[in-house]
C-alpha cells in the first residue's frame, strides 16, 4: 500500500506556507489505531508487575470507602447526610473524584514514558495523554457501575433512572479532566514542578470538595465558595440523580458543559503549541 | 548555498517554458529549502518558565542555539543521499527533520511518500514490550492495523532472526539485536524514503551485511535512501551524491566520492595540525614538558636499510632535564619499536634556560618499504608521564617481497 501523500504528519510547511491535501482517512485510521495501541499499553503495563493486577484498581477505592466509613461513622459518628447512608453518599462521588485525580496525577507525567518514541517518531502527541486518562476513566467507571449494582443489590436506594443524568456527568468530567490533563502534561514536560506540586494539591482539594460531607454542612458564609468549585456540580448532579432520582435539567449544566468545554479546548491549544518543542526537552 | 540545484532534477537544464509545464510532473520525494533548527537554551529553571510563555505567546525561544542552518537539497524516487559529518555538525537534526519528528525552525520541507526511519537504537521501540507487541506498535505508527499488518509480520520476524527472543521483553535485548528488530521493521513496511542513523555500526558482520545487500536492492529496485554514516566505504558505496554537513552548515555537497574525499583529507588535515611540533612560544605557553621542534632527516622519503636520524628540542617548565621518548609505528597505529633517553641512561643535553635537545640516529633502517609515523614524546624527568607527542610521517622505499615490516636479520641454512 503505497500512498502519494503519506501518512506521516510529513506534509508540514511551516506557518504561512501553502498546505496540502491530507488523505485525513488515513490519517484518523492512524491516531485510532495509535490510541489503541497505547490505551491497552497503558491498561497492561499499569498493573503489569502487580499479583493483584485489574482487581487493585477497582479494590483500590473499596477500600478507601471502608476506611472513611470507618473514620466518619464510627469515630467521628457523622450523621446528616441528607438521610441517605454515608456508604451511598459517599460512594456516589468517591469515584469519580478518584477518576480525576488520577487521570491528572498519571496524565501529568504520561509524555515521560514515551519520551523514546517523542524523540525518534512522528506521531501526534496528544494521543499519549488521551490513552492515558482514556484508560483511568474507564477502570474507575467499571468500578462506579459496580458498586452501583452492589448498593442497589444491598438495598440501599439507588435510582436506575439517575444514570440518565449520571453518564452524561462522566462525560463532562471526562471532557474536562482531558483538557486540564493536556494542559499539566504539555506543562510538565518543560517545568518538572507540576508533578510535586500536584499531589498535594489535589489532596487538599478534595477535602474542600463535599466528597465526605454535604454541602448544607458547609457554615453559612462559606458555602458560596464550596459550591463554586465545578467539581462540586459533579458531586451533586451524581447525588440528586442516583440518590434522589432527580433527573431534571439544571441552569448549572450548562455552566458545566461550557467550563468543560473550555477547559478542554484550552488545554488541548496549550498543548499543540507547546508539542514541537517537546523533543528537546522532554 | 542552495544546493537543490546542483542535483540532476526534473527541471534542470530545460528552459523556462518547459519548466512550467513540467510543473504537472510529480514532485520531488523529498525538498528541503533554507531548512534551519534553532534549539532553544535554557540554563536557569525561570529560564523554562519563560520559555513557556514565550513559546505560548508565539514568540520563538528568546536563546537559542543554532543547530541546522540553511539546508537546500531535494532528492527524487531512486537517488541516494548520503550524510556525512562530525559528531555534534547536525546530521541527526537533520534527519528528525526529513523524519518529520521535529519541525523546522526556517525553511520549507515537502515529504511526497512514506518515511521509513531508523534513528538511533531502537526507534520508538517500548522497553517493557516484546519484539512482537513492538512490531504491533511500528505497524501502528505507520497506520496499519493488526490485522493489515498480517504477513509482513512474519517477514519482519524473519529478517531479524532473533529466534524465540522476538517473545521477550526489548530491554533484554542487546543493543545489536535491537537494531536488527528495528531495521526489519523499518524496511518491511516498504517506505518510499529510507532513513537511517549510525545504526548499521552495532549489528554483528552477518547483519551488516544483509542490511547492506538489503539496501543494494532497494536501490536497485527504485527506493531512496538518506544515511547517515562516519563510514566512508558505506556513504561510497551506497549512495550516489553525499552531503557534508559541518556546524549545522552544509560544507559541501555532490558526488559522494568527491564529497567523502574533502571530509577526508579535512581529517587528515586536522589530524596533522594537532601533531606538529608547537614552536618555542606554544610549547612555554602551554607549561608543561613539550618537544618545540622536530627535525628529521632524510625529511619524507628514506630508502630501506639507510640512515635515519632525528633531531629535536625539548620546553621543560621546571628546567629540569626531561625525558624524551622516539619511536615509529605503522600508518594504522601499529608500533614498530620506541626507545627513551632514560632506559639507556641517557639525558638530552641543556642548550638553554628550559630548554634541551635530543638527537638519535638509527642506521640501517631495517624497516620495510611502506608509510609510517616517527613519533617524539616529551616525559617527565622520572620518564613516568607523558605530556606531549609530536609526529612526524616518513616513507620507507625500496623493491622487496618480504612480509611484515621489519627485515630481520637472518640466514637460510642450506640442506646437507
Amino acid at each position: 500500500m503505497r500512498d502519494s501523500a503519506h501518512l506521516h504528519d510529513n506534509e508540514r510547511k511551516p506557518a504561512g506556507g501553502a498546505t496540502s491535501v491530507r488523505p485525513w482517512r488515513q490519517f484518523h485510521a492512524r491516531n485510532r489505531a495509535l490510541f489503541v495501541n497505547f490505551f491497552r499499553r497503558e491498561l497492561t503495563t499499569r498493573y503489569l508487575g502487580s499479583v493483584t493486577g485489574f482487581a487493585w484498581a477497582l479494590l483500590n477505592p473499596l477500600a478507601l470507602l471502608a476506611v472513611y466509613h470507618f473514620v466518619f461513622t464510627h469515630i467521628f459518628r457523622a450523621t446528616g447526610f441528607a438521610g441517605q447512608s454515608f456508604l451511598a453518599f459517599v460512594a456516589m462521588a468517591l469515584w469519580p473524584w478518584l477518576a480525576a485525580q488520577e487521570a491528572l496525577q498519571r496524565g501529568a507525567v504520561s509524555l515521560a514514558s514515551y519520551a523514546g518514541m517523542i524523540r525518534k517518531v512522528a506521531f501526534p502527541h496528544e494521543i499519549v495523554v488521551l490513552a492515558s486518562v482514556a484508560a483511568t476513566f474507564a477502570l474507575q467507571f467499571i468500578g462506579y457501575a459496580a458498586i452501583l449494582a452492589v448498593l442497589r443489590i444491598a438495598g440501599e436506594p439507588v435510582h436506575v433512572i439517575g444514570l440518565v443524568v449520571a453518564i452524561p456527568v462522566w462525560i463532562v468530567l471526562l471532557v474536562g479532566i482531558t483538557g486540564l490533563t493536556l494542559l499539566l502534561a504539555a506543562l510538565q514536560v518543560f517545568v518538572r514542578d507540576i508533578e510535586h506540586v500536584l499531589m498535594p494539591l489535589l489532596m487538599m482539594l478534595m477535602y474542600l470538595t463535599p466528597i465526605l460531607y454535604p454541602l448544607t454542612l458547609v457554615p453559612e458564609g462559606m458555602r458560596a465558595w464550596v459550591a463554586a468549585n465545578p467539581f462540586n456540580w459533579v458531586v451533586g448532579r451524581l447525588r440528586d440523580g442516583l440518590l434522589d432520582g432527580r433527573v431534571a435539567l439544571e441552569r448549572g449544566d450548562a455552566v458545566a458543559v461550557v467550563v468543560a468545554l473550555m477547559l478542554f479546548l484550552g488545554g488541548r491549544w496549550v498543548f499543540r503549541r507547546l508539542s514541537p518543542h517537546f523533543e528537546d526537552f522532554v | 548555498m542552495r544546493l537543490g540545484h546542483d542535483l540532476p532534477s526534473i527541471r534542470d537544464g530545460r528552459s523556462a517554458v518547459i519548466d512550467a509545464r513540467m510543473s504537472a510532473f510529480p514532485p520531488m520525494l523529498l525538498e528541503l529549502a533554507n531548512v534551519g533548527k534553532d534549539y532553544a537554551k535554557v540554563e536557569t529553571r525561570g529560564g523554562r518558565l519563560r520559555l513557556v510563555f514565550d513559546l505560548l505567546r508565539g514568540h520563538g525561544a528568546r536563546h537559542v542555539f543554532r543547530a541546522l542552518d540553511d539546508i537546500s537539497f531535494s532528492m527524487q524516487r531512486g537517488q541516494s543521499l548520503g550524510i556525512i559529518g562530525e559528531n555534534g555538525a547536525g546530521k541527526s537534526t537533520l534527519l528528525k527533520i526529513v523524519a518529520g519528528v521535529i519541525q523546522p525552525t526556517r525553511g520549507t520541507l515537502a515529504v511526497n511518500g512514506r518515511v521509513g526511519a531508523l534513528l538511533e537504537l531502537g526507534s520508538g521501540f517500548h522497553p517493557e514490550y516484546t519484539g512482537l507487541a513492538n512490531i504491533d506498535l511500528a505497524a501502528a505508527l505507520l497506520g496499519l492495523a493488526p490485522s493489515e499488518l498480517g504477513a509482513k509480520r512474519d517477514e519482519i520476524i524473519a529478517f531479524a532472526d532473533l529466534g524465540e527472543h522476538i517473545h521477550d521483553p526489548i530491554k533484554q535485548y542487546s543493543s545489536g539485536m535491537v537494531v536488527r528488530l528495528g531495521f526489519a521493521v523499518a524496511t518491511a513496511l516498504s517506505p518510499d524514503i529510507l532513513i537511517t542513523d549510525e545504526v548499521l555500526a552495532v549489528g554483528d558482520e552477518s547483519f551488516q551485511k544483509r542490511c547492506i545487500a538489503w539496501m543494494e536492492r532497494y536501490l536497485a529496485q527504485g527506493g531512496t535512501l538518506l544515511l547517515c554514516s562516519h563510514s566512508m566505504y558505506h556513504v561510497q558505496k551506497l549512495c550516489a551524491h553525499a552531503l557534508w554537513v559541518k556546524d549545522g552548515r552544509a560544507e559541501r555537497y555532490g558526488a559522494a566520492a568527491d564529497v567523502t574525499q574533502a571530509y577526508l583529507a579535512y581529517h587528515e588535515e586536522k589530524e596533522a595540525r594537532a601533531r606538529q611540533p608547537l614552536g618555542v612560544d606554544r610549547a612555554a605557553a602551554s607549561g608543561v614538558y613539550a618537544i618545540d621542534s622536530l627535525v628529521v632527516e632524510p625529511a619524507d622519503a628514506i630508502t630501506q636499510g639507510s640512515t635515519l636520524t632525528v633531531r629535536g628540542e625539548v620546553f621543560s617548565p621546571d628546567d629540569r632535564t626531561p625525558v624524551v621518548l622516539v619511536g615509529i609505528v605503522r600508518a594504522d597505529g601499529t608500533p614498530v619499536y620506541g626507545v627513551a633517553t632514560d632506559m639507556e641512561n641517557e639525558t638530552p643535553q641543556r642548550i638553554g634556560r628550559q630548554r634541551f635537545a635530543f638527537a638519535i640516529t638509527f642506521s640501517d633502517v631495517a624497516l620495510l618499504p611502506g608509510r609510517y609515523q616517527l613519533r617524539a614524546h616529551a616525559l617527565d624527568p622520572e620518564g613516568v608521564r607523558l605530556f606531549d607527542h609530536v609526529e612526524h610521517a616518513i616513507t620507507v622505499t625500496g623493491a622487496t617481497r618480504e612480509l611484515g615490516f621489519v627485515r630481520l636479520p637472518h640466514r637460510w641454512q642450506s640442506s646437507t
